[in-house]
């Protein structure tokens, strides 16, 4: 089994912990994010973000307002709610946890 | 020369050749029963809808107006497939964490030549009932030796009807799949999910197809009434009447048939040969019984053709009255046949009262082999 296809859950799992970084980083829209993916190995399609972005403001973690842009129509700038900031932040301890474990793992005890 | 259909996405208007309408109506449904269910399903269909008008848009210019078929295709797969719950939602973990799904092979009877010893018949029951091949060769030599010699014609049989498996999805069929209870559970929690998923599509689709079997069936009823109809109502009183009369002398020929075989197997079995002629010693009298067989079917199938044409034409499409007048008739005459050969054809009568001598010692039959 391919190294990629091994960890396809994982990068699964991890989409929306990087979506929320990303949205924290930086105001964007999906074109944004999408292109922020493009060359990860997180790359990704609308017809996976837009369920999950819909889900995140379910949760009430994030939000967007509309924006005029010169090109075209206006378009949805997504931001963190409070709550989702506070949960990006444990996200972020856990995400350095789980790190240090798989490093520590790694040496001879 | 191409339609065009114009389309209104999240309020764009867009011009698209009609494969690429269809492409996307496809999609856009797909993506619609995916997301049933979602609180916010209105919502991320119009996302969708404004995302593909953007792609759109940068496909067209001045002199580009209208979305062609390869453009759209190419706007969707990059759209990818829409997902049912989200990205990293349970039911992406579970279809990861799940076996790869397997084809549904069913499993198949059929002879298999690799590793056969005449013809891969047993070889090929053996992977149909998941057995040893060597214990299925055992078992057809003890059933033949147990049957004195009959058995071989169901190998015979099987040799000429049950095909062979050439292709390798046959031979996996031949196999079907490894027969233990994990796979059982997983093939039905795969079907399960399969059918949770498909839902009330799969319904629909199936009720779809039971009416149009319906249809056909009935449609086909229809013209086998009619083609009877037609039959009976095509022909003029003379050729009615004609078959009419044909029907009894079909039903005696047929009677008559099945005497001369039954007499002539009672004497292959009792006499060893049948009037003057023995059978050769080094064929078996099995082969023989066979080759009647055969010989009886060949020419019984066009006599039951003959009459089964013959009601219709009396008859109409309601011949099945006549038929069954005929089953009657046909048993009694084949009774009084028996009779009469019995009273008049000295060999025949013989051949009774030898059975009637060996029955009463019960050595007849194993004497015959």
């Amino acid at each position: 089994m391919a190294i990629d296809e091994k960890f396809t859950s994982i990068r699964k799992g991890l989409l929306e912990f990087l979506i929320l970084r990303i949205i924290a980083a930086d105001k964007v829209y999906v074109a944004d994010m999408l292109e922020r993916l493009r060359a990860t190995p997180f790359a990704t399609q609308e017809g996976t973000l837009y369920p999950l972005l819909s889900k995140l403001r379910r949760e009430e973690l994030l939000d967007y307002e509309w924006q005029e842009s010169d090109a075209g129509p206006p378009r949805k700038y997504y931001k963190l709610t409070a709550k989702g900031r506070s949960q990006l932040a444990e996200l972020n301890r856990y995400w350095k946890q789980i790190n240090v474990t798989v490093e520590e793992l790694g040496q001879s005890a | 020369m191409n339609k065009v259909v114009t389309v209104n996405l999240n309020g764009n208007a867009y011009s698209l050749e009609e494969p690429a309408y269809d492409a996307l109506r496809a999609y856009l449904d797909g993506a619609d029963s995916r997301l049933q269910g979602n609180p916010d399903r209105a919502e991320i269909m119009s996302d969708l809808e404004q995302a593909i008008a953007d792609k759109c848009r940068r496909h067209l210019g001045p002199h580009k107006s209208v979305v062609g078929s390869a453009e759209m295709e190419r706007i969707l797969a990059e759209m990818g497939p829409v997902e049912a719950d989200t990205g990293g939602g349970a039911a992406a973990r579970e279809e990861d964490r799940g076996p790869k799904p397997r084809p549904d092979a069913p499993r198949r009877l059929y002879q298999i030549r690799e590793g056969a010893m005449i013809s891969g018949v047993c070889n090929g029951l053996a992977a149909y009932l998941n057995l040893d091949a060597t214990i299925v060769r055992i078992a057809f030599v003890v059933l033949t030796l147990l049957t004195g010699g009959i058995w071989i014609l169901a190998y015979i049989i099987m040799m000429f009807v049950v095909p062979y498996a050439d292709t390798s999805e046959e031979r996996a069929a031949a196999h079907g799949q490894p027969f233990n209870a994990q796979e059982l559970v997983d093939r039905a929690k795969q079907h399960y999910s399969e059918l949770r998923e498909q839902g009330s599509r799969w319904h629909d689709d199936w009720r779809q197809r039971q009416r149009a079997r319906r249809e056909k069936r009935a449609a086909a009823a229809e013209r086998e009434f009619w083609r009877s109809e037609r039959a009976h109502g095509d022909a003029g009183y003379a050729t009615r009447l004609l078959a009419g009369l044909m029907v009894p002398v079909f039903t005696a020929l047929s009677g008559a048939l099945f005497v001369a075989l039954m007499l002539a197997v009672l004497s292959l079995l009792v006499t060893g040969g049948i009037l003057d002629w023995t059978l050769p010693a080094d064929v078996p009298v099995w082969a023989a019984v066979l080759v009647l067989a055969i010989a009886y079917q060949a020419l019984h199938v066009p006599l039951r053709a003959a009459s089964r044409a013959s009601y219709e034409t009396t008859a109409g499409s309601r011949h099945g009255w006549l038929a069954a007048a005929d089953g009657v008739l046909w048993i009694g005459f084949a009774a009084l046949l028996f009779w009469l050969a019995y009273l008049f054809v000295p060999e025949v009568r013989s051949l009774f009262d030898d059975i009637r001598y060996d029955l009463g010692h019960l050595s007849f039959v194993r004497a015959g082999w």
